[in-house]
Protein backbone atom coordinates (compact mmCIF):
# COMPACT_ATOMS: atom_id res chain seq x y z
CA UNK A 1 0.00 0.00 0.00
CA UNK A 2 1.40 3.60 -1.04
CA UNK A 3 -0.07 6.81 -1.59
CA UNK A 4 0.67 8.80 -4.34
CA UNK A 5 2.06 12.78 -3.41
CA UNK A 6 -0.96 14.71 -2.86
CA UNK A 7 -3.60 12.40 -1.71
CA UNK A 8 -5.99 14.37 1.05
CA UNK A 9 -7.70 13.05 4.17
CA UNK A 10 -9.97 14.29 6.10
CA UNK A 11 -11.97 13.59 8.93
CA UNK A 12 -15.85 14.35 9.53
CA UNK A 13 -16.45 17.74 11.37
CA UNK A 14 -16.38 17.99 14.98
CA UNK A 15 -16.93 20.60 17.25
CA UNK A 16 -14.81 21.11 20.52
CA UNK A 17 -17.36 20.53 22.91
CA UNK A 18 -16.70 21.44 26.61
CA UNK A 19 -17.39 18.10 27.35
CA UNK A 20 -14.16 16.66 25.22
CA UNK A 21 -12.14 19.19 26.47
CA UNK A 22 -12.95 18.18 29.83
CA UNK A 23 -12.36 14.03 28.74
CA UNK A 24 -8.86 15.77 28.03
CA UNK A 25 -8.15 16.90 31.75
CA UNK A 26 -9.56 14.21 32.95
CA UNK A 27 -7.85 11.68 31.74
CA UNK A 28 -4.70 13.14 33.13
CA UNK A 29 -4.45 12.38 36.38
CA UNK A 30 -6.33 8.81 35.56
CA UNK A 31 -3.10 7.94 33.69
CA UNK A 32 -0.83 8.75 36.33
CA UNK A 33 -2.75 7.10 39.04
CA UNK A 34 -3.72 3.81 36.79
CA UNK A 35 -6.17 1.96 39.51
CA UNK A 36 -9.01 1.40 37.37
CA UNK A 37 -11.05 4.68 38.32
CA UNK A 38 -11.61 8.04 36.62
CA UNK A 39 -9.58 10.99 38.44
CA UNK A 40 -10.29 14.54 37.91
CA UNK A 41 -8.38 17.81 38.35
CA UNK A 42 -8.23 20.71 40.42
CA UNK A 43 -9.35 23.38 37.67
CA UNK A 44 -7.81 24.00 34.69
CA UNK A 45 -7.75 26.62 31.80
CA UNK A 46 -9.64 23.86 29.41
CA UNK A 47 -12.54 22.65 32.25
CA UNK A 48 -12.88 25.90 33.93
CA UNK A 49 -14.34 29.53 32.45
CA UNK A 50 -13.67 30.96 35.90
CA UNK A 51 -10.09 29.58 36.36
CA UNK A 52 -9.54 30.58 32.48
CA UNK A 53 -10.29 33.81 32.73
CA UNK A 54 -8.07 34.60 35.93
CA UNK A 55 -5.16 33.67 33.29
CA UNK A 56 -5.59 35.84 30.39
CA UNK A 57 -8.38 34.22 28.54
CA UNK A 58 -11.59 34.51 27.72
CA UNK A 59 -13.34 31.41 28.42
CA UNK A 60 -11.62 27.82 28.48
CA UNK A 61 -9.66 26.36 25.68
CA UNK A 62 -9.11 22.90 24.47
CA UNK A 63 -5.74 21.15 24.98
CA UNK A 64 -3.62 21.16 21.86
CA UNK A 65 -2.95 17.49 22.40
CA UNK A 66 -7.00 16.61 21.64
CA UNK A 67 -5.87 18.01 17.79
CA UNK A 68 -2.39 15.85 17.89
CA UNK A 69 -4.28 13.06 19.08
CA UNK A 70 -7.20 13.37 16.41
CA UNK A 71 -4.62 13.77 13.88
CA UNK A 72 -2.88 10.75 14.85
CA UNK A 73 -6.24 8.92 14.86
CA UNK A 74 -6.34 10.12 11.27
CA UNK A 75 -3.45 8.69 10.35
CA UNK A 76 -4.37 4.96 12.21
CA UNK A 77 -7.38 4.94 9.92
CA UNK A 78 -5.73 5.40 7.03
CA UNK A 79 -2.20 3.55 7.05
CA UNK A 80 -3.13 0.96 10.37
CA UNK A 81 -1.35 0.43 13.56
CA UNK A 82 1.86 0.79 11.68
CA UNK A 83 1.39 4.44 12.18
CA UNK A 84 1.49 4.79 15.53
CA UNK A 85 4.63 2.29 15.74
CA UNK A 86 7.89 4.35 13.47
CA UNK A 87 7.48 7.14 12.21
CA UNK A 88 7.25 10.65 13.68
CA UNK A 89 4.62 13.59 14.79
CA UNK A 90 4.89 16.78 14.71
CA UNK A 91 2.41 19.47 15.97
CA UNK A 92 2.01 23.28 16.85
CA UNK A 93 -0.75 25.12 18.19
CA UNK A 94 -0.90 28.71 16.21
CA UNK A 95 -4.33 29.49 17.65
CA UNK A 96 -6.67 28.91 20.65
CA UNK A 97 -9.61 26.59 20.04
CA UNK A 98 -12.56 27.95 22.12
CA UNK A 99 -15.74 25.75 23.13
CA UNK A 100 -17.92 24.31 20.23
CA UNK A 101 -15.58 25.51 17.55
CA UNK A 102 -15.71 22.91 14.63
CA UNK A 103 -12.65 21.01 13.65
CA UNK A 104 -11.31 19.42 10.69
CA UNK A 105 -8.61 16.61 10.94
CA UNK A 106 -6.71 16.69 8.01
CA UNK A 107 -3.72 14.92 6.09
CA UNK A 108 -2.11 15.61 2.95
CA UNK A 109 0.83 13.20 1.70
CA UNK A 110 3.91 15.26 0.17
CA UNK A 111 6.48 12.48 -0.70
CA UNK A 112 7.06 8.22 -0.64
CA UNK A 113 10.68 7.68 -0.54
CA UNK A 114 12.06 3.74 0.64
CA UNK A 115 14.48 4.56 3.17
CA UNK A 116 18.06 1.83 3.71
CA UNK A 117 15.89 -0.40 5.79
CA UNK A 118 13.16 -1.15 2.64
CA UNK A 119 10.40 0.99 5.04
CA UNK A 120 8.10 2.93 2.39
CA UNK A 121 8.40 6.22 4.48
CA UNK A 122 5.16 8.56 4.00
CA UNK A 123 5.91 12.35 4.77
CA UNK A 124 2.84 14.59 5.28
CA UNK A 125 1.50 18.04 6.24
CA UNK A 126 -1.31 17.45 8.86
CA UNK A 127 -3.51 20.13 10.25
CA UNK A 128 -6.77 20.97 12.04
CA UNK A 129 -8.77 23.57 10.46
CA UNK A 130 -12.19 25.45 11.84
CA UNK A 131 -15.03 25.28 9.26
CA UNK A 132 -14.11 28.51 7.87
CA UNK A 133 -10.89 27.03 6.79
CA UNK A 134 -9.04 28.60 9.71
CA UNK A 135 -5.97 26.58 10.96
CA UNK A 136 -5.34 26.35 14.20
CA UNK A 137 -2.99 23.19 14.43
CA UNK A 138 -0.52 22.58 12.18
CA UNK A 139 2.58 20.29 11.58
CA UNK A 140 4.07 17.30 9.96
CA UNK A 141 4.27 13.49 9.84
CA UNK A 142 6.24 10.41 9.18
CA UNK A 143 4.77 7.02 8.57
CA UNK A 144 7.23 3.84 8.09
CA UNK A 145 4.94 1.10 6.17
CA UNK A 146 7.70 -2.05 6.75
CA UNK A 147 8.58 -3.99 3.58
CA UNK A 148 7.69 -7.03 2.38
CA UNK A 149 8.56 -9.71 4.82
CA UNK A 150 9.51 -7.23 7.84
CA UNK A 151 8.79 -8.77 11.27
CA UNK A 152 7.17 -5.55 12.05
CA UNK A 153 3.86 -5.89 9.29
CA UNK B 1 18.43 23.46 38.70
CA UNK B 2 15.51 24.06 40.12
CA UNK B 3 14.48 20.83 40.70
CA UNK B 4 12.63 19.97 43.73
CA UNK B 5 10.32 23.22 43.39
CA UNK B 6 7.89 24.23 41.06
CA UNK B 7 7.45 23.37 37.58
CA UNK B 8 7.48 27.21 36.69
CA UNK B 9 11.08 27.37 38.35
CA UNK B 10 12.40 24.55 35.88
CA UNK B 11 15.41 26.03 33.91
CA UNK B 12 17.87 24.69 31.13
CA UNK B 13 19.83 21.59 32.39
CA UNK B 14 17.36 20.55 35.00
CA UNK B 15 17.09 16.57 34.77
CA UNK B 16 13.58 15.07 35.49
CA UNK B 17 13.21 11.17 36.29
CA UNK B 18 13.89 8.65 35.51
CA UNK B 19 11.01 7.30 36.49
CA UNK B 20 9.46 3.27 35.83
CA UNK B 21 6.18 2.25 35.40
CA UNK B 22 4.40 -0.65 33.20
CA UNK B 23 1.96 0.48 30.47
CA UNK B 24 -1.54 -1.00 30.83
CA UNK B 25 -4.46 -2.08 29.37
CA UNK B 26 -6.66 0.55 31.06
CA UNK B 27 -4.21 3.23 30.51
CA UNK B 28 -4.63 2.62 27.01
CA UNK B 29 -8.69 2.16 26.46
CA UNK B 30 -9.00 5.21 28.80
CA UNK B 31 -6.67 7.56 27.01
CA UNK B 32 -7.90 6.39 23.53
CA UNK B 33 -11.16 6.51 24.84
CA UNK B 34 -10.79 10.27 26.15
CA UNK B 35 -9.46 11.08 22.55
CA UNK B 36 -11.89 8.65 20.53
CA UNK B 37 -9.39 6.85 19.20
CA UNK B 38 -11.40 3.38 18.70
CA UNK B 39 -9.56 1.71 16.81
CA UNK B 40 -8.72 -2.03 17.72
CA UNK B 41 -4.89 -1.51 17.77
CA UNK B 42 -6.12 0.12 20.94
CA UNK B 43 -9.72 -0.95 22.16
CA UNK B 44 -8.98 -4.55 21.23
CA UNK B 45 -7.59 -7.63 23.19
CA UNK B 46 -4.75 -9.05 21.42
CA UNK B 47 -2.13 -6.56 20.29
CA UNK B 48 -2.63 -3.73 22.01
CA UNK B 49 -0.20 -1.39 21.45
CA UNK B 50 -0.46 2.34 23.06
CA UNK B 51 -0.88 5.04 21.43
CA UNK B 52 2.88 7.10 21.31
CA UNK B 53 0.71 10.40 21.75
CA UNK B 54 0.55 8.92 25.53
CA UNK B 55 4.16 10.43 26.10
CA UNK B 56 3.19 13.63 26.87
CA UNK B 57 1.35 12.70 29.66
CA UNK B 58 4.62 11.82 30.89
CA UNK B 59 5.81 14.94 31.01
CA UNK B 60 2.96 15.08 33.66
CA UNK B 61 4.61 11.97 35.32
CA UNK B 62 8.05 13.65 35.41
CA UNK B 63 6.68 16.91 36.69
CA UNK B 64 4.92 15.17 39.52
CA UNK B 65 8.20 13.56 40.15
CA UNK B 66 10.86 16.57 39.89
CA UNK B 67 8.65 19.54 41.43
CA UNK B 68 6.69 18.15 44.47
CA UNK B 69 5.24 21.61 44.75
CA UNK B 70 2.96 21.78 41.99
CA UNK B 71 2.56 24.20 39.05
CA UNK B 72 3.49 27.71 39.77
CA UNK B 73 1.44 30.75 40.14
CA UNK B 74 0.23 30.26 36.60
CA UNK B 75 -1.40 28.13 33.91
CA UNK B 76 1.29 26.73 31.70
CA UNK B 77 0.20 26.44 27.65
CA UNK B 78 1.15 23.69 25.73
CA UNK B 79 2.38 24.85 22.09
CA UNK B 80 4.17 22.09 20.52
CA UNK B 81 4.41 18.49 20.35
CA UNK B 82 7.50 17.04 18.23
CA UNK B 83 7.99 13.57 18.78
CA UNK B 84 9.65 10.36 16.53
CA UNK B 85 8.53 7.06 17.17
CA UNK B 86 11.51 4.15 17.24
CA UNK B 87 9.21 1.21 17.74
CA UNK B 88 5.20 0.52 19.31
CA UNK B 89 4.40 0.95 22.97
CA UNK B 90 3.17 -3.00 23.61
CA UNK B 91 0.77 -3.21 26.54
CA UNK B 92 2.25 -5.06 29.89
CA UNK B 93 5.86 -3.56 28.96
CA UNK B 94 7.89 -1.38 31.47
CA UNK B 95 9.14 1.50 30.78
CA UNK B 96 11.54 4.36 31.89
CA UNK B 97 11.19 7.90 31.44
CA UNK B 98 13.42 10.41 31.67
CA UNK B 99 13.12 14.32 31.00
CA UNK B 100 16.01 17.10 30.23
CA UNK B 101 15.03 21.13 29.82
CA UNK B 102 16.82 22.12 27.42
CA UNK B 103 16.07 25.64 27.10
CA UNK B 104 14.31 28.57 29.03
CA UNK B 105 13.98 32.09 27.17
CA UNK B 106 11.89 34.86 26.46
CA UNK B 107 10.34 35.50 23.33
CA UNK B 108 7.73 38.66 22.80
CA UNK B 109 7.46 39.08 27.22
CA UNK B 110 6.43 35.26 27.25
CA UNK B 111 8.62 32.53 28.46
CA UNK B 112 9.31 29.55 26.62
CA UNK B 113 10.32 25.78 28.13
CA UNK B 114 11.76 23.00 26.21
CA UNK B 115 11.84 19.27 27.21
CA UNK B 116 13.37 16.67 26.07
CA UNK B 117 11.63 13.25 26.98
CA UNK B 118 13.65 9.59 26.23
CA UNK B 119 10.88 6.62 26.28
CA UNK B 120 12.63 3.75 26.52
CA UNK B 121 11.91 -0.20 27.22
CA UNK B 122 13.38 -0.76 30.77
CA UNK B 123 14.18 -4.62 30.31
CA UNK B 124 16.75 -3.37 27.18
CA UNK B 125 17.04 0.27 27.15
CA UNK B 126 15.81 0.64 23.84
CA UNK B 127 14.68 4.00 22.81
CA UNK B 128 10.81 4.42 21.87
CA UNK B 129 10.49 7.37 21.63
CA UNK B 130 12.14 10.66 21.75
CA UNK B 131 10.22 14.01 22.31
CA UNK B 132 10.22 17.24 22.24
CA UNK B 133 7.34 19.17 24.13
CA UNK B 134 7.27 23.21 24.42
CA UNK B 135 5.02 25.18 26.72
CA UNK B 136 4.79 28.52 27.59
CA UNK B 137 4.92 29.44 31.42
CA UNK B 138 1.54 31.69 31.11
CA UNK B 139 -0.77 32.76 28.19
CA UNK B 140 -0.55 36.38 28.96
CA UNK B 141 2.75 38.29 28.10
CA UNK B 142 4.30 39.84 30.89
CA UNK B 143 2.52 37.39 33.94
CA UNK B 144 5.65 35.76 34.71
CA UNK B 145 7.35 38.73 35.49
CA UNK B 146 4.94 40.44 38.06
Amino acid sequence: MHFEPGTEFRLPPRPMTRERMRWYVDIQDTVRIDDGRIHAQPPTIHDDDEYARSQGLPGIIADGMISTNWILSLLVDVFGPVAAGKGGLRTKYIAPVYEDQTLITCARVTSVHVDGTGDVVHALDVWCEDDTGKKVTVGEARVHLPSAGSDRR
Amino acid sequence: MAIGGYVSDLDRGDVMGPVEYVMSRFVVREYCHANEMHQPCFQGIDKQIAPPTLVHLDKLRLYRHACPAGKGPWARLHIEYDATYHAPIRVGERLRVKGTVVDRYVKRGREYVITDIDLRRASDDELLIAYRDTVILAYSANATKS
